[in-house]
């Protein structure tokens, strides 16, 4: 009788494995650099949203296991260092704003989307003003939030879009979903 | 007993732990970067140079939209802007024979008075990138680095006029802080009053005039230049008009629209900072004159002056 020999995954499969494992991480490390990319430009407008906003909500409700809070201050840290401005200001807002999500998250993980969208804005909100706060402290002064208001407005609006792209690649790509 | 009973618990632990330990790292990191500034400006030029080509490949699409975008409207406007420009270019042509002739008064004056003429300014030609990113911080990035001849310090202009100054370079890529921003301060000269000022980004459109010392002889509409106070910027580069807000406060209206920032000029101004003397000219050469009036005004002097 012939013998089979003990299951070993391709190096492919492998690689599927690790890229599963990564995706959250990567399409955080992908928004950041989106939000550098002009969109804004083909109206005219140098607005951009915070996309790895988007991102970091997504996976800490969603998945928190995925998106653990050494991704998040990699995140953070890399938006710091291609924005030009204050250092670890968007690692130290984005990492408490992720402590803050994890331990609400029971109350939008099986809610509808509408309650889940509500639960970002008050994110956003709250991101908005912790950012403002360690700008002010940062500047000693009171920092003009038109453009913060402008910029999570923005934020708040296509979310859904990007909620709608995470999911999908939730459900077809990650593995238990 | 099942392993995974006891794993979850262990997990949410180590969770927590990891979670408290990079809020403490943030919260360092915060208050570090204010005062490790040069490890942090190589960490940032790094990875702005890394990014900057994945930025352009990026922003090519974008530019390409926009000026699609752009087409389209001119072509639904073709005629009204046919019209437009005929009117433009009969006040053009106006304004160009007294352009001529003024130029042809200063080229005379200057000589008369042996002035030192400004050294012709190199340029970089460029393209923005990246946008600024946040809302706190007014920066794009340039894919014109160091060596292309870029450096800290130097003015950026486009079409429209002043855009910034570059801040940091790397090889390849640069970061130009626009004159909205926080920490942009670009002195300047209110035209025709000649006041100078202080131009402060405050992170809105408008930025603020400060150190203005006779607020009353300024008026909405003034044109607002460079200053070329300093040595970094050269003198004379149009910056934008000047705007009164619902308060009362004067602002400036840029020229440089930073919502559709393309093409840039990275200006390669050194200051004259050693001026040798100059002995005035033996015999003054000008211009050609064309009347003859203007002519006896200028042999004048001229003889006055090789005595």
């Amino acid at each position: 009788m012939a013998r089979l020999d003990p299951y070993s995954p391709t190096p492919a499969a492998r690689a599927g494995r690790v890229f599963m494992i990564v995706a959250p991480f990567v399409m955080g490390l992908v928004c950041v650099l989106l939000s550098f990319v002009p969109f804004g430009r083909i109206f005219g407008s140098p607005l951009t949203p915070a996309f790895a906003l988007m991102a970091i909500y997504y996976w800490a409700i969603v998945r928190p296991e995925m998106f653990p809070p050494f991704a998040v201050f990699a995140v953070g840290l890399l938006f710091d260092l291609l924005s030009g401005g204050i250092i670890g200001l968007w690692a130290f807002v984005y990492v408490v704003t992720y402590a803050v999500v994890v331990s609400q998250r029971v109350l939008v993980v099986n809610a509808p989307f509408t309650v889940f969208w509500f639960g970002f804005l008050i994110v956003a909100t709250f991101a908005g003003a912790l950012s403002w706060i360690v700008v002010s402290v940062f500047h000693g002064m009171p920092v003009p939030p038109f453009s913060l208001v402008q910029h999570m407005v923005l934020t708040v609006a296509i979310f859904p879009i990007f909620a709608m792209i995470f999911g999908r690649i939730q459900t077809r790509v990650l593995p238990g979903s | 007993m099942d392993p995974n009973r006891t794993a979850l618990p262990f997990r949410e632990f180590s969770h927590r732990i990891s979670l408290v330990f990079m809020l403490t790292l943030a919260a360092a990191l915060l208050l570090l970067g204010r005062a490790e500034t040069y490890v942090f400006d190589q960490a940032r030029q790094v990875v702005t140079d890394m990014a900057a080509p994945l930025l352009e490949v990026a922003s090519r699409p974008v530019a390409a939209a926009r000026r699609v975008i752009e087409r389209t409207d001119e072509y639904a406007y073709v005629f009204d802007e046919n019209e437009r420009l005929r009117a433009e270019n009969a006040r053009l042509l106006e304004w160009k024979e007294r352009a001529l002739n003024l130029e042809a008064r200063v080229a005379r004056y200057e000589a008369l008075l042996n002035v030192q003429i400004d050294p012709s300014i190199n340029y970089i030609s460029g393209r923005a990138v990246s946008d600024a990113g946040g809302p706190f911080v007014d920066t794009v990035l340039v894919n014109v680095g160091r060596e292309s001849g870029a450096k800290s310090g130097q003015a950026v202009i486009d079409t429209d006029g002043l855009v910034g100054r570059i801040v940091s370079t790397g090889p390849k890529a640069s970061r130009v802080l626009l004159l909205t921003d926080l920490n942009s301060r670009v002195p300047v000269v209110i035209e025709p009053a000649h006041y100078k000022a202080v131009l402060a980004g405050d992170n809105t459109d408008w930025p603020r005039l400060e150190y203005l010392t006779n607020i009353s002889a300024i008026s909405p509409g003034d044109r607002v230049v460079t200053s070329g106070d300093g040595g970094l910027i050269p003198p004379g580069l149009p910056v934008g008009l000047v705007i009164q807000t619902s308060d009362g406060n004067l602002r400036v209206q840029t020229f440089a629209d930073r919502g559709r920032l393309d093409f840039v000029r990275v200006l390669q101004y050194e200051f004259p900072s050693r001026v040798e003397r100059q002995d005035p000219p033996e015999v003054l050469i000008g211009p050609p004159v064309s009347s003859g009036s203007d002519a006896a005004a200028v042999a004048a002097p001229a003889s006055t002056v090789t005595e």
